[in-house]
């Protein structure tokens, strides 16, 4: 449904990005894994044109252009089809948690107020956060804001949902309601693209994994197969380094005093 | 306190207070609109990077900032005569005073839209919000928060800036108390009066802007027995 082939993105002297073909399929729950700087991140930023592609087409239903080429109307009928949840949760600081949700509806999408407030509700309900539908994201902590950018993502039901490593930023104690929330959307049929460095979640709701390293997709598997039997070397390593820092975890702890 | 000294003091009360309100306070408040206009266009030039205007906008509140407003009170009032360019003294004060506080404005509002980040930005494209609505919308309505105190301070600034306008012959607050001054020999005490006279209008404004403050905070009332928010 959303494709991108041959991309290449860099950064000054930096190239991020070294020819990736990534697709995602309706109803398909894909994670992207993979070490900090490995690229995911841009990969999802050049998906949406928050970062210009150096090379690359877009396949995005019948849409198919170069990437260099797209324009800006057309762009913005692109993320219309989007949503798109940020490590740092970007809610609009201005609005409270009911406008949020509401704006890309009423001023993006001219629905009337009505229609969109009654939509809203529902989303924030869906996140467990209509009690707080008045607080401004000031006012709610990380996870509460997390779970309000993802009603605002999936209030104008986009056909295709970017999460760029939602729950980065968040306290420990926090990332488990907004996977939570996250997997209810998995289980409900929702496309999604989750760049993530939660192997639980990847390992529980995804589909199908996308490994990156260094730029380019290392490894594509399907989700159980890929845990059970990663192919590449690289794979393998980081694969074991996540359960080392999980049997660390695990732990008891010893005490410091 | 003499007897007459008292006498003076209380009769011009009212004689200042005329002025006051018929010339300090409307011309503040003409200025301060025509500013905060001017000031918004100077910096929306430089923000959205339009070719020429820019330029102008830079050499503009480079010139406006770097000369004493005295100055160039003087250059619009007796100066511009000479080019054939005559106006009254109040029309003269807005002109001079409007021009100079926009290059102080525009800066704090140019300022206050950039101090707005990106990702508020990227998250109303991702909500399929055009460029134009991202300003109106998110991008403004964040920047008049952040600039509210320091424009707010210019508009306490410009209030006794004013007084400079008596310099051009402009009949106002300070103008008048100079003239009952020098009517009674008594500088002492009607300069003091004049500056009681700013001193309660600023204070009046300093009250203003705390009210508006806590109004424009993106802050839902705390509910009575909640403690906090999360």
């Amino acid at each position: 449904m959303l494709e991108v082939r041959n991309l290449y993105k860099r950064f000054g002297e930096n190239e991020v990005i070294k020819g990736i073909d990534f697709h995602v399929n309706k109803g398909e729950v894909v994670a992207v894994l993979g070490s900090s700087g490995a690229g995911k991140t841009t990969l999802l930023r050049c998906m949406s044109f928050l970062e210009k592609a150096d090379q690359g087409e877009i396949l995005f239903d019948d849409f198919r252009k170069d990437m260099r080429k797209v324009r800006g109307r057309e762009i913005r009928g692109l993320r219309m089809k989007m949503g798109f949840v940020f490590q740092s949760y970007n809610l609009f600081r201005n609005q409270t948690a009911l406008k949020n949700v509401m704006v890309g509806l009423t001023t993006a999408r001219h629905m009337p107020k009505a229609q969109a407030r009654e939509i809203a509700s529902n989303m924030l309900e869906k996140v467990g956060l209509l009690d707080h539908a008045d607080y401004y994201p000031d006012q709610l902590s990380g996870g509460q804001q997390q779970r309000v950018a993802i009603a605002r993502a999936i209030a104008a039901s986009p056909e295709v949902i970017l999460f760029d490593e939602p729950t980065s930023a968040l306290d420990p104690e926090l990332t488990g309601e907004v996977l939570d929330v996250m997997k209810m959307l998995a289980r409900e049929g929702t496309t999604m693209v989750v760049v993530t460095h939660e192997m639980g979640f990847a390992k529980e709701a995804a589909n199908r994994i996308v490994f990156m390293e260094d730029g380019v997709i290392v490894e594509e598997q399907e989700a159980k197969a890929f845990f059970a039997s990663p192919k590449e070397e690289s794979t393998k390593r980081f694969l074991r380094r996540f359960t080392d820092a999980q049997a660390a975890e695990t732990k008891p702890q010893e005490s410091t005093i | 306190m003499s007897e007459r000294l008292l006498d003076i003091l209380v009769s011009s009360i009212y004689k200042i207070l005329i002025p006051c309100l018929k010339m300090t306070i409307p011309l503040t408040l003409i200025v301060f609109a025509i500013s905060l206009v001017l000031a918004f266009l100077l910096a929306m030039v430089q923000i959205l990077n339009i070719r020429g205007l820019k330029q102008f906008a830079r050499i503009y509140i480079w010139i406006f900032r770097g000369t004493p407003l005295l100055v160039q009170l003087y250059i619009i009032f007796f100066g511009l005569p000479s080019l054939g360019i005559v106006m009254d003294a109040f029309p003269s004060a807005v002109i001079a005073f409007s021009l100079n506080l926009a290059a102080y404005n525009a800066e704090t509002i140019r300022s206050a839209i950039l101090s707005v980040p990106q990702g508020q930005i990227e998250a109303g494209y991702m909500v399929g919000l055009s460029h134009p609505q991202i300003m109106l919308h998110i991008v403004l309505p964040q920047a008049a928060r952040v600039a509210f105190p320091t424009l707010f301070n210019s508009l306490i600034s410009l209030t006794k800036d004013t007084s400079l306008a008596s310099s051009i012959t402009v009949v106002e607050l300070f103008k008048t108390a100079q003239q009952i001054a020098a009517k009674y020999f008594e500088p002492f005490a009607l300069y003091c009066e004049a500056a009681v006279f700013y001193l309660i209008i600023c204070t009046l404004l300093t009250w203003l802007q705390s009210w508006l403050e806590k109004k424009l905070e993106w802050k839902q009332p705390l509910k009575k027995g909640k403690e906090s928010y999360a």
